[in-house]
This record gives structure tokens, C-alpha cells and sequence, in this order.
């Protein structure tokens, strides 16, 4: 399983963008657009990177944790599991599925620390109770691939490997957490794509190592096209938007 | 485990008598305790739907841990390994629940009669009389293939002992081998924090000499050692290196266990061991590892093997000082050992020879007075109430004697009598999967980049050996 991502859980767990860029009825119910549903979940990525920074916890438990917020959203509904507290549940369901477990009551004093929001604010029964309503959300799948270690092993054979082209090229990929692509495509194609978009932005070819690798380039370019869309779309987000969306989740509903 | 249609099926509850357990548990008839342990309790049940009634289920429970810290690690370890693993000569995991109500998590796996513990007692204590050489060679074949398979996905398991080599009962697949309990099982590439770091204590009697010495990194060759140990017991049905444990501080350095090592297979030296210098406890406690003198009495004296026979030569591969030179499961499965007759089969537990008296291995002693929440009754159980109740003692729940205790938690309890050997035990669990083939020998380190189909590598039996069964 760990070494090989084509007989992995996750590989028979990626999804079709139609199947990820779904509003689950209740959502949608209250107003929800598919643009509400993605600042939500990019601004709950943020969450949980900031939460990770305060109880230490290195990035490959952050893009773990994503990944698990982002599939309970393809099952789940952001009115049943609020955002709120399933960001910083998978925070610590990941922390203990990578070996670095954080306790629960040092999340819960930096959730407070962090937002003086009262929505913000969850007991620690409300993070232990919700673990295990992830752990069934994610039907006991747990082991995430990720572009790093692809990564690790790509870069150097690129030949451009200097620190600014690294720090760039896992800039990149750290970003691509704040999309929904770790859902749907094979982590080292994530790799590629934003080994790609790095050596365009720096004016480098690689055109002829690209062909070698034998990857179907065609889905590496359309990789790149989302993560070139995100940072466009980036740019218009304001913290006006992300409240508006966050307050149309807040409405009842007449069933509700 | 494929696409995990099996986990969370709700299906099967049909007795309405059964309304006030929660749903997903009356798909069974809980028969009894099998085992407990710090972590919980393990059961035996059997399922009731149609299509696989009677079929014996292991139950594992998971309390909600003490320390207010949800699902314990260990727990989310052993799902998160057992959700992408599947081998033949791997338990399966064929479902997990939760109980909200009590935040307690069930993890149900095929259930398996027996396990080495128990079949190396029996022999000891019972048949006086040692396992005969086609069984050993067929547990320890097996043994190693399902090994080969975890080294192969970057797994060790970190606990091989005997009570946690289960072979299953009668059916289907009597007398084949399953590893199970994977509460320390660790995927080794890029670990985040060294392995030795969670503090966890296991039995030391099958530990690697290399982590004796206060070696920090858990490599597959830990696994091996614990096979070479394995090995041995089972051809003199005693533990290899029987060592007192310490027990002062929360890993103590085990020096009675290196000197009982020591004792047989003589000092270690740089020079056949180079990278033991920078191990801690040979650098540090001189007086006692490195100035004190052995006599190298030889791997020979004991076990009953000539030093020239192929078994002999495996075993002592196995017990290979260097972990770097230790032989590999991968290797250990090509062994000549294999291909001399008896040649291993499917089956372990069937007689060499046709004439040869089958031995009955006595089955899991079970406990039928207590429930799923772990409340024992103080009444006796009514007499063959049939599972149409709370009480849910089913007619196979034949109360035959207390349960083992379970190892699979942090400490062992043992019962009085029998403190000096290795009394714990495990829950049976298997189950019958062929499992995708996965290659042998070096894994993969780079996910396929270039992407090619899980080789067809079998992990099938050595052909010649197909007469066996």
C-alpha cells in the first residue's frame, strides 16, 4: 500500500470533477453555490494550515488533514458537519494517522486562541465525537498520497532543482491543497503540473524531460490550467464573500 | 479490501427481539469473550444474514481511550492499515462499527481457531510430542509470504510473537496462517517521528538485537529476527531467548534478554556487525555488553538441527546479528529449505504422512457471561437459551474454561503458574482473500510513475508442492 499508489484506497477513491463539484441538497437548500462551497473549503484549508502552525505539525499532516475535510465533503453536508469543527477534526484525526498525534485539548486551546468567534468555539467531546463521525464519513480510509514525495524524487531529475525553483515548486503544490485536485488526480501528476507551471513562470524548457517521463501530458496541462484558475480566481476573494457564504450556511431552513 | 462495500453494512437485522442493540450489531449472535487487553475486549460472534450465517466473526472493541483522546492511535493504525492490505496469509478486516452512544469502535475480522501460541502449548503440554517438520515448514512458509507481502508495501509489523501467528480452524481454509494485530504495524518509508518514539512496549523475547542495543529505526529485518525466534519454538517448543524483562523505566535497556542472545550466539563484533558501534547501549554500557566475555556455544545447541542441514542454515540467516545482512522474507521464501521434501503446503495443520495420527487442537476457550459491553453476569448463563435475547448466549457458547488474556494491549496479564512463558494470546481473525499479487523482493520505492500494472508476480505456493493438498 505504501509503495504502490495503483492498488491504494486512494487511487480507487479518485473522483471526476462532476463528482467533487457537487452542493449536497441540504446546502444547496440554504443558498449555497458551487462558489460558496469552494471558498468554504479553501477558506477551511487556511484554518487548518494556521491551526497546524501554532501545534506544530509539519505539512504533510496539514495536506492530509485537507484531504480528509475535502472527501467528508463529498458525502457530507456542510449543514450537518459544520465546517467549523470538521476542519480542525481532521486536523487531528490526521495528526495521529501520521504518527505525530496532537491532544485534543491543545486544538481546542489554540481554536480559541485563534478565533474569538464564538461559531469557532467547540468543546473537546464536540471534536472526539465528530473524530468518529469522520472516521465513518471517510468509511475507514485513511492512507493519503501526496505530491511531496513524487516530488522529491522529480525535481532533481528535472536538472533546475535550485533553492528559489524549490521553494517555488512546493509553494505550488502546497497551494493545490486549496483546490479539490488531491480528489482527483494521482498525487504525482499534481507533482508534475506544478513542476510545470514553475518552469514556464521561469522562462525554463523541459520540454524533452517532460517527454521521457512518458506521462500523458494532456492531463498534466489540465492540471495546470486549474491551479493557474485558482490563482486568478484567488484574487477576487474577499473576506466579504467568504462571511456571505458563511451566513447563508447559518440560515435555517423551513425542514430545519 | 477493495471498494468497502462490506464495511458499514447495515444489513441483516432481522430479529426484532434484538431492537434495543444498535443496528449494525444485530447482524450477529454474540457468543462470548475471547480475549481482553488495555485497549478493550475481543469477542466471538457469529453472522446471522443468509448468505454467511454461522460464520465465526472476531470482534475487537476499542474503549474511547482514558486519557480524553478519542479513537486511540493504535486503533486508527491497525483500520488504517487493514482498509488497504489484503493477503491470504493476512487477517482481514471484513468490517468496522462505531457506537456513538458510548464512543466505542468495533473492528470484526474473520475468525481463526487456533494460533502458534496456543498449537506450540498444546504440543508442549498436551501431545508431548514435537510438531511434525511438514507443519512447522508450512507455518513458517506461510508466515513469510504474508511477511513478504507486508515488507513489500513498506509495512512491518513490529510484534511478530507467536500468539499473533493465527492459523484457521476447520473449513475452508484449515491450517492456513494469518498475521494479525497490526496495533504497532508501521509503514517505514519517511517516518515523522523515529519509531521507537511512542513508548510502546512490547514483548521482548522476540525483539531484534539490534533495538536491544537501543537502535532507534525499525526496519523489516526486526520482523525477521522475530521469525528466526518464531522458528526456533517451534522446533523445540520453548522460547528461543527466554530473557527477564525490565520493567523500571518506560524502555528500560534489556540486558538480560542480549545476554541470553549473547549466551548462544556468542558476542556480536564489529567486524561481522559494522554499524553496531554507533548503537547506544554498546557504546555506553561497556562493562556489561562489550568487556563481558561469552562463550559462543552455537546456534546448534539450541535447537535439535545439524549445523549442515538446510533448516539450520535458514534459521541461522534469521538470526543474522547484522540487519543489513539479515536474511529477507522475500529471500527466506527461496530458501532450499522449501524445496526439500516435505515440500510446505496450503493446509499446515493436515498429517505428513497418511497414516499419521491427526492432532485435534483444542479450540478458543470462550466466555459466555459477558456482554458486548464487558458487563459479566454474575448468574450463570441459562442453560442453551437460544440468541433470541439480551443474553444472546447462543448454542455454540459452550462455556469451556476463562479466557486467555489478551496480549494486544501495553501489558500482558498472566495468570498465576505460567508467568515464565508467554501467555497471552489473541483473538482469531482471518479470512479468505487470494489478495492482489504483489511482487517479491526489493519493494518499490517511487510510486509508479510510469505507469504500469501491479506485476503479476504470484504469491502463490511453489508448484510442486500442489501434491501436498
Amino acid at each position: 500500500m505504501a509503495a504502490n499508489f495503483w492498488i491504494s484506497s486512494h487511487f480507487k477513491q479518485l473522483l471526476d470533477p462532476e463528482e467533487v463539484d457537487v452542493v449536497h441538497p441540504l446546502d444547496k437548500e440554504k443558498g449555497i453555490s458551487l462558489e460558496d462551497f469552494k471558498l468554504i473549503k479553501m477558506h477551511m484549508t487556511n484554518y487548518i494550515c494556521k491551526l497546524a502552525q501554532h501545534v506544530k505539525v509539519r505539512q504533510r499532516v496539514v495536506a492530509t488533514a485537507v484531504s480528509y475535510m475535502r472527501r467528508v465533503y463529498t458525502k457530507k453536508s456542510m449543514s450537518e458537519y459544520d465546517p467549523r469543527i470538521v476542519a480542525p477534526t481532521c486536523l487531528y484525526l490526521a495528526s495521529k494517522a501520521e504518527e505525530s498525534t496532537v491532544q485534543a485539548r491543545l486544538l481546542s486551546f489554540y481554536i480559541k486562541k485563534l478565533y474569538s468567534d464564538e461559531k469557532y468555539r467547540y468543546e473537546i467531546k464536540e471534536i472526539l465525537e465528530m473524530e468518529m463521525k469522520i472516521l465513518e464519513a471517510l468509511n475507514y480510509y485513511l492512507v493519503i498520497y501526496h505530491p511531496y514525495r513524487a516530488l522529491s524524487q522529480l525535481l532533481p531529475d528535472t536538472g533546475i532543482n535550485d533553492i528559489s525553483m524549490t521553494q517555488l515548486v512546493w509553494g505550488l503544490v502546497n497551494d493545490t491543497y486549496k483546490t479539490d485536485l488531491i480528489l482527483m488526480h494521482p498525487p504525482h501528476l499534481i507533482a508534475l503540473a506544478c513542476i510545470y507551471i514553475a518552469t514556464v513562470y521561469r522562462d525554463k524548457d523541459i520540454t524533452a524531460w517532460f517527454e521521457e517521463l512518458r506521462v500523458d501530458m494532456n492531463v498534466v496541462k489540465n492540471i495546470s490550467m486549474e491551479i493557474l484558475d485558482f490563482y486568478e480566481g484567488h484574487r477576487l476573494i474577499t473576506e466579504e464573500r467568504i462571511n456571505a457564504a458563511f451566513s447563508k450556511l447559518a440560515l435555517k431552513t423551513l425542514n430545519g | 479490501m477493495g471498494d468497502g462495500n462490506a464495511v458499514n453494512n447495515r444489513g441483516g437485522a432481522t430479529n426484532s427481539s434484538n431492537s434495543e442493540k444498535p443496528e449494525w450489531l444485530q447482524q450477529y449472535n454474540l457468543i462470548g469473550k475471547i480475549g481482553e487487553g488495555t485497549y478493550g475486549l475481543v469477542f466471538l460472534a457469529k453472522t446471522k444474514s443468509p448468505a454467511n450465517r454461522g460464520k465465526s466473526i472476531a470482534i475487537k472493541k476499542f474503549k474511547q481511550s482514558k486519557d480524553g483522546d478519542g479513537v486511540s492511535p493504535t486503533a486508527i493504525r491497525e483500520i488504517m492499515l487493514l482498509r488497504e492490505i489484503s493477503h491470504e496469509n493476512v487477517v482481514k478486516l471484513v468490517n468496522v462499527h462505531i457506537n456513538h452512544a458510548d464512543m466505542s469502535l468495533y473492528l470484526a475480522f474473520d475468525y481463526a481457531e487456533h494460533d502458534l501460541y496456543e498449537i506450540i502449548r498444546h504440543h508442549r503440554d498436551k501431545v508431548n510430542n514435537m510438531i511434525n517438520q511438514y507443519t512447522v515448514k508450512s507455518l513458517l512458509w506461510q508466515l513469510l509470504n504474508g511477511l513478504n507481502y507486508l515488507h513489500s508495501n513498506w509495512i512491518v509489523h513490529r510484534d511478530l510473537k507467536p500468539s499473533n501467528i493465527l492459523v484457521m480452524g476447520e473449513g475452508d481454509e484449515h491450517g492456513v496462517v494469518k498475521i494479525a494485530d497490526f496495533g504497532l504495524a508501521r509503514i517505514y518509508q519517511a517516518p515523522l517521528k523515529p519509531l521507537s518514539d511512542n513508548g510502546v512496549v512490547v514483548t521482548i523475547w522476540y525483539r531484534a538485537p539490534e533495538l536491544l542495543l537501543g537502535g532507534k529505526h525499525y526496519t523489516s529485518a526486526v520482523d525477521m529476527w522475530a521469525v528466526g525466534c518464531i522458528f526456533a519454538e517451534l522446533l523445540t517448543l520453548k522460547p528461543l531467548f527466554q530473557g527477564a524483562e525490565a520493567k523500571s523505566t518506560p524502555n528500560p535497556f534489556q540486558l538480560d534478554q542480549l545476554d541470553k542472545i549473547f549466551k548462544v550466539l556468542g558476542h556480536p563484533t564489529l567486524e561481522k556487525w559494522p554499524t553496531l558501534a554507533s548503537l547506544p547501549h554498546w557504546a555506553q554500557d561497556i562493562q556489561h555488553i562489550q568487556a563481558h566475555k561469552y562463550d559462543n556455544a552455537g546456534l546448534h545447541t539450541a535447537v535439535p538441527l545439524s549445523p549442515k542441514s538446510a533448516p539450520f542454515d535458514l534459521l541461522s540467516k534469521m538470526l543474522e546479528y547484522d540487519p543489513r545482512k539479515r536474511i529477507t522474507a522475500a529471500q527466506a521464501l527461496e530458501h532450499e529449505y522449501f524445496r526439500l521434501e516435505p515440500l510446505p503446503g496450503r493446509n499446515a495443520l493436515v498429517p505428513s504422512q497418511p497414516g499419521e495420527k491427526v492432532i485435534n487442537y483444542p479450540t478458543r476457550p470462550v466466555d459466555t457471561n459477558t456482554d458486548f459491553e464487558g458487563t459479566t453476569s454474575l448468574q450463570p448463563p441459562p442453560p442453551m437459551q437460544s440468541g433470541n435475547s439480551g443474553g444472546m448466549a447462543g448454542p455454540h457458547g459452550v462455556n469451556r474454561s476463562a479466557p486467555r488474556p489478551m496480549h494486544m494491549g501495553m501489558q500482558r496479564m498472566q495468570p498465576q503458574g505460567m508467568a515464565a512463558y508467554n501467555l497471552s494470546s489473541q483473538a482469531g481473525m482471518g479470512g479468505m482473500n487470494p489478495g492482489i499479487p504483489m511482487p517479491r523482493g526489493v519493494p518499490h520505492q517511487q510510486q509508479n510513475l510510469r505507469r504500469k500494472e501491479p506485476s503479476g508476480m504470484g504469491t502463490g505456493y511453489p508448484p510442486q508442492q500442489k501434491s501436498r493438498r
